[in-house]
């Protein structure tokens, strides 16, 4: 088990920066996410931890040790690539014990620690498979497993499970999770999924274009976003955002702070009601019925329009003029520059 | 008529039709089989697909006339020497260029690649200076070290690049993150995954080198050293016409192994021509 610590991390790919300067902490046995949107650095970041990839300038600590120079196999950490990237060419055994016996651990040391590994996944039924004979779930399964066996300090996701159908995604991330209970051991995980981002991390890392926006917990960024893009970019469907004189009308008690320029409010937080003068009046542009709940669209008297999730069976129909409030708690406000005010 | 029998009536057409074109590609070599029995006097008389007198003794006097056995062993050898070294310089070479960022690597690609535009005809009297002076005339030296290093060997190594450029990148980092050195990614990852790609290098330089004619010729002179495309060309009376029976029957017997090779990897045999993109 080990931290990590990013100090003013860079990387250039020729004359383009990529990571722009990165100050991270994750401490011993966190769960942490990187999330953003794509190309914004996620990747690269993480191969940089992992030693796949050199970092340009800054300093990188995993367990108090210096890793810039150290190499990929050397660090402690076991990697789980999106591809699952097994070897064609061997069975399941041979996949997890690989390293191992690269790195000529004994043979029956070798074989006891792959055995632990596929007991513990469940994989023990499949140790003489190849690869291609695997469904993707198990060949998942086995992806973590070749990296659980090296008994790293780290473990590195990245985007795992994006190759897999809806439903098992969902049962790969409870095995995730549960997986990081029992080992404790630091895992740090690369997704653009906000939900698989917001189930696993004990913290989010939410970059864009090779810099931080913001880390904290899940609640943190759901409840207190520093900014509009890490507002917009956790929570789904995304938080609508309006010229902030709205403001007034979704939640008249609440006092307008002096540069708030636009108000942003998730769709979960607002309230259909009877059209009143101190309520938001909007009409109905759009139901979509998904059965736990319905997102309707709405088109405000501006012309913006704006979503409302609600779990109620009935909405009003199409055309109707409704009014809308919410909460001041959960209304959210941004200067100028998209930075969060109070 | 029935399903079944509308069946069975189409595939006799399609075999009958497949069988009336395969004729004119079967009859030579049936006739080249069959004249290797014959005498020279029946080889020139009425023709007749199979002899009226099968002289055995033919497949002896090839043995007896010049040093059969050694020149096929030369072949032999030197096929599979070419071979291997060209499994081994192809394949590292190819994984350099697909893999490693070095300065001048797009360069001499480029380099390499313009090397396969030049015909053999024309650097074969430079090769012959060349090899006249480090004194390896009528030594098999030639034709192991050009076959490999020379325009084959080129083509190979661009095959093998070809397909490692298409090997996933991941898997690779995977070794890394294993522990594998450069080297032991190519050996132990690499490698392993192309054994389509090496089969296909290993089938064609086999039959390039086995087939080879005009190095042999110029490089060398003593008939110990001779290959079988030289020995076969070589079966001549006193006046300097071919001896047509021995010749053909030491020639069924030089496809022999090109024969046998075939029907076991038949199918690995097309698919690594339709892999090369090259004539047989
Ligand atoms: N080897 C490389 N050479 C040059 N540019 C690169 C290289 N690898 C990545 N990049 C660039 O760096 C940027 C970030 O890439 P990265 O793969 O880290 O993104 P990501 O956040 O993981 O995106 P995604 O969610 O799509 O996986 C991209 O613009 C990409 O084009
Ligand atoms: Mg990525």
């Amino acid at each position: 088990m080990a931290d990590v610590v990013l100090k003013d991390i860079r990387k250039q790919f020729g004359a383009t920066e990529i990571i722009r300067g990165v100050d991270l902490t994750v401490d011993e046995g966190e769960f942490a996410v990187f999330v953003g949107p794509s190309g914004c650095g996620k990747s690269t970041l993480l191969r940089m931890i992992s030693g796949l990839e050199d970092v340009s300038s800054g300093e990188l600590h995993i367990g108090g040790r210096r890793m810039n120079d150290v190499q990929a196999a050397k660090r402690g950490v076991g990697m789980v690539f999106q591809s699952y990237a097994l070897y064609p060419h061997l069975n399941v055994r041979d996949n997890m014990g690989f390293g191992l016996k690269v790195r000529k651990v004994p043979v029956d040391e070798r074989d006891r620690r792959v055995r632990e590994a596929a007991a513990t996944l469940k994989l023990d039924a499949l140790l003489d498979r190849y690869p291609r004979q695997l469904s993707g779930g198990q060949r998942q399964r086995v992806a973590i497993g070749r990296a659980i066996v090296g008994s790293p300090d780290v473990f590195l996701f990245d985007e795992p499970l994006s190759n897999l159908d809806a439903e098992l995604r969902v049962h790969m991330r409870s095995e995730i999770a549960a997986l990081h209970n029992r080992l404790k051991t630091t895992m740090i995980y690369v997704t653009h999924d906000q939900i698989e981002a917001m189930t696993l991390a004990d913290k989010i890392v939410v970059l864009r274009d090779g810099l931080v926006e913001q880390i904290g917990s899940p609640r943190d960024l759901y409840e207190k976003p520093n900014n509009v893009f890490v507002a917009q970019f956790i929570g789904s469907p995304r938080m609508n955002l309006l010229p902030a004189a709205e403001a007034k009308l979704i939640s008249p008690t609440h006092a307008l702070p002096a540069s708030a320029v636009s108000v942003g409010v998730r769709p979960e937080h607002l309230r259909v009601v009877e059209p009143t003068t101190d309520s938001l009046s909007a009409t109905v542009t759009l139901n979509e019925y998904t059965g736990a709940v319905t997102l309707m669209h709405v088109e405000l008297p501006g012309g913006q329009t704006c979503l409302v999730v609600d779990d109620k069976r009935d909405m009003p129909p199409i055309g109707t003029r409704i009014g809308l409030t919410a909460d001041k708690d959960n209304l959210h406000f941004f200067d100028a520059d998209g930075r969060a005010v109070s | 008529m029935t399903r079944r029998q509308i069946d069975i009536i189409y595939r006799t057409c399609w075999t009958l039709a497949l069988l009336i074109v395969a004729i004119p590609f079967v009859f030579p070599f049936l006739w080249m089989v069959s004249a290797g029995f014959k005498s020279t006097t029946e080889i020139f008389g009425t023709p007749s697909l199979l002899p009226r007198v099968w002289r055995y003794e033919n497949f002896i006097e090839v043995f007896t006339y010049q040093p059969f056995a050694r020149q096929y062993f030369n072949s032999l050898y030197i096929a599979i020497a070419v071979t291997v070294l060209t499994l081994i310089i192809s394949s590292l070479a190819g994984y350099a260029l697909a893999r490693m960022r070095f300065a001048g690597a797009g360069l001499l690609m480029l380099f390499l690649v313009s090397a396969l535009m030049v015909p053999e005809e024309v650097t074969i009297i430079p090769n012959f200076f060349l090899i006249r002076s480090l004194g390896l005339i009528d030594t098999h030296w030639p034709l192991i070290l050009l076959p490999t290093f020379g325009p084959h060997g080129v083509m190979a190594t661009f095959l093998m690049r070809q397909y490692f450029l298409a090997l996933p990148r991941e898997l690779e980092d995977a070794g890394r993150m294993d522990g594998l050195s450069r080297i032991g990614i190519w050996w132990r990852i690499a490698l392993p995954m192309s054994r389509p790609a090496l089969a296909a290098v290993a089938i064609i330089t086999f039959l390039f080198s086995w087939n080879l004619f005009l190095e042999p010729l110029i490089f060398l002179s003593s008939l110990e050293m001779f290959t079988l495309p030289l020995a076969l060309s070589n079966f001549n009376d006193s006046y300097g016409l071919p001896l047509w029976n021995l010749q053909l029957a030491a020639t069924t017997l030089a496809v022999l192994p090109i024969l046998i090779v075939y029907l076991i990897a038949q199918r690995q045999i097309t698919e690594s021509f339709a892999l090369s993109g090259v004539k047989g």
